[in-house]
């Protein structure tokens, strides 16, 4: 089968074979990015889907508490875009395989030369996906057309709030998956996977096109249990990166809760 | 209507659980806000309620030291002391139209907190403002009348502390809670945003052009704002726009000098990019990481400018200048003591542009818009200038 790249294989795969799967998110930098490498291929041998990368921003207005405090420790470390991509780089001259959706505010892409140009050098590093918290249908057209022209996916957004008729466009235009906000809010906190939640999964699932992963308190295997009745992936961002910062081994910590995770899809 | 695009800034640059909440205030504004009957609710309260319109005043002294003809258009006479209730009437009628309860802002200098909780008071809604600890700290007066407004203050304790972070935090409040209605403060944000404020405000200059017509018999030479968001300016320059012989200009915090890097002069010394949901013009570094800014009054510490104002200087229709902290605080003293009138830290950066180009601007006839009253700063004044203590 002819995919578009690498996130469209993997995310395609599952939902061919019925199967599930865990889509980490790292904050870039927070521990410095020798430490993001070495957690990348952690969570690639503990067997996740893809990862989703977030490039650190000053002003996260759709993250909670616990993901601004690690955005701040990474600027504060001194990443930058050019690092970012070249940590992405170097992954995979390592070998890396994980597909990658790269995760930015809208701002930092467009500096540097514009839309254009920084998506060009991020799928030039290796990502296969952009995903941009801030940039809604409305505005995004621009960005798809960029993805397409650099064999990058575009993830767009669906939320409880949306409606069928944005969810239905917003799975058309997404590829490797549609990111479906689990519950009206900023990350953290926690999702209650209720019948609510899960008519909404299931709605969401009906009308996108595209394989869907459900992200936004997701934390426990028993999260995960719930979250992929409907769900091909589940995004897990908030309690890996709060593992992350207290751990003393990051690389077997994120192995480890990846494993623990994954215990969540097969029951 | 305006918007979503001001030329090239503006949109919506949103979070998509937002969208639905911004699409339901924009259809609300363009239906029950266009409506006979609102208008004429809200011009009751703007007159009745409020005390418009607000007097167009000559500064006969002041103008004779500074060599020129100088007009303020008063409104630190509005209630509650600036002209941010214009706006917090407006949306918080709006939003009572729309069935709304619960009513959500963000603060800087306490000027647009103290509005919108005033009018939740009005009109029995419940209010929670977002506002910066550094802030909450050099404008504590307003922290306590908001409360005794019956307004809950929320102290926003990460990032600058200061009007950014206050924003961000009732976005993330919004997000988790898209019932409620943002009643943003400034001409900045998401559309409608941007367009719904300066919609409200934009009665400042419709007074301002009849009132200069009727007093001085001729239109100003200049118009002169100070812009943080850019809310009062816009409410004075749209009216005076079409008319190409008036300059307007916009001044932004130059706070120890824009040369320093410790100022908030977005158009001297930012670039474009998105903040708040709009493509505009920010202080912002090669990675477009939101920079610190400095200013010595509240409201114009903030790190970007209303998209409006990025296209009016995209076409040079207006130009857009700074004033220093210190520039400020000596045209502030100059008001005082020559016309007996307190300006509002902010309004005084309008005041210091002009006086420190008064060579320039020798015998013109000179606008400007006195957008709020001082007695909200006057522990900065006092300590500022090492006065009483
Ligand atoms: C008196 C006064 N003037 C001006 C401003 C700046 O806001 P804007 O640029 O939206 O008028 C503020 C903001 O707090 C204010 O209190």
């Amino acid at each position: 089968m002819n995919h578009f790249n690498r996130l469209e294989h993997a995310t395609q795969t599952l939902r061919e074979t019925n199967q599930r799967g865990v889509a980490p998110y790292l904050t870039a930098g927070d521990g410095g990015l020798t430490t993001t490498l070495a957690v990348l291929h952690a969570l690639e041998k503990a067997g996740a889907t893809c990862v989703e990368l977030g490039f650190p921003f000053s002003d996260p207005i759709a993250d909670g508490p616990i993901l601004q405090a690690a955005a701040q420790r990474s600027l504060e470390a001194g990443t930058t875009f050019a690092d970012t991509l070249e940590m992405v780089a170097t992954y995979r001259k390592e070998g890396g395989e994980l597909p990658l959706a790269f995760m930015s505010y809208i701002n930092p892409l467009l500096q540097h030369g514009g839309l254009s140009s920084t998506c060009q050098r991020i799928a030039y590093a290796g990502a296969d996906a952009l995903v941009v918290p801030d940039l809604p249908l409305e505005e995004s057209e621009e960005l798809e057309k960029v993805c397409w022209e650099n064999r990058l996916a575009p993830i767009l957004f669906a939320a409880p709030t949306s409606g069928d008729a944005r969810i239905q466009k917003a799975g058309s235009r997404s590829h490797g998956f549609l990111y479906v906000v689990g519950r009206v809010g900023i990350t953290g906190g926690s999702t209650a996977f209720d019948n609510t939640t899960q008519e909404f999964l299931q709605t969401a699932r009906r009308l996108s096109n595209a394989p869907i992963a459900v992200g936004f308190g997701i934390r426990t295997a028993d999260d995960i249990r719930s979250a992929t009745k409907y769900a091909d992936l589940a995004i897990v961002g908030t309690a890996l990166v709060e593992k992350l910062h207290y751990s003393k081994d990051p690389a077997k910590t994120a192995f480890d809760f990846l494993k623990e995770l994954q215990s969540g899809l097969n029951a | 209507m305006k918007g979503p695009y001001f030329g090239d800034f503006g949109g919506q640059f949103a979070p998509e659980t937002l969208m639905p909440s911004l699409q339901e205030l924009e259809s609300a504004w363009q239906s029950i806000g266009q409506s006979p009957s609102f208008r004429k609710e809200f011009n009751d309260l703007l007159k009745n309620y409020a005390g418009r319109p607000t007097p167009l005043t000559p500064c006969r002294r002041l103008g004779e030291a500074w060599g020129l003809e100088l007009w303020l258009k008063r409104e630190d006479l509005l209630h509650t002391g600036a002209h941010k209730l214009n706006n917090a009437l407006g949306q918080a009628l709006l939003a009572k139209h729309m069935g709304k309860t619960r009513i959500l802002a963000e603060t800087g200098a306490g000027q647009h907190g103290v509005a919108t909780a005033t009018v939740c008071a009005l009109l029995d809604l419940e209010c929670v403002v977002y506002m910066g600890s550094v802030d909450a700290v050099r404008q504590k007066t307003n922290v306590l009348r908001m409360e005794l407004l019956g307004a809950r203050v929320e102290i926003v304790e990460h990032g600058q502390k200061t009007l950014k972070d206050a924003v961000n935090e009732a976005l993330r409040a919004w997000t988790g809670d898209p019932d409620a209605h943002y009643l943003l403060g400034s001409a900045l944000g998401p559309h409608p945003f941007p367009a719904l404020v300066a919609d409200f405000q934009q009665v400042i200059g419709k007074e301002a052009v009849q009132q200069i017509a009727d007093q001085a018999d001729a239109s100003p030479d200049l118009v002169v704002a100070c812009v943080g968001g850019g809310s009062n300016a816009i409410g004075i320059f749209r009216a005076f726009e079409e008319d190409a012989s008036v300059r307007l200009v916009g001044v932004e915090a130059g706070g120890d000098g824009v040369e320093t890097g410790r100022h908030a002069a977005r158009f001297s010394g930012g670039t474009p990019g998105v903040l708040h949901g709009c493509r505009t013009w920010l202080l912002q570094n090669e990675d477009g990481q939101i920079l610190p800014t400095h200013s010595v009054s509240a409201g114009l510490d903030y790190p970007a400018v209303g998209p409006e104002h990025a296209a009016l200087h995209a076409l040079g229709r207006a130009e857009y200048a700074s004033a220093t902290d210190e520039d400020a605080l000596t045209a502030l003293q100059a008001l005082c003591k020559r016309e007996g009138i307190l300006p509002a830290l902010e309004s005084s950066h309008a005041l210091g542009w002009v006086q420190q180009n008064q060579d320039d601007l020798r015998g013109k006839r000179v606008l400007v818009n006195l957008s709020g009253r001082g007695d909200k700063d006057l522990a900065i004044i006092f300590e500022t200038l090492g006065l009483g203590t």
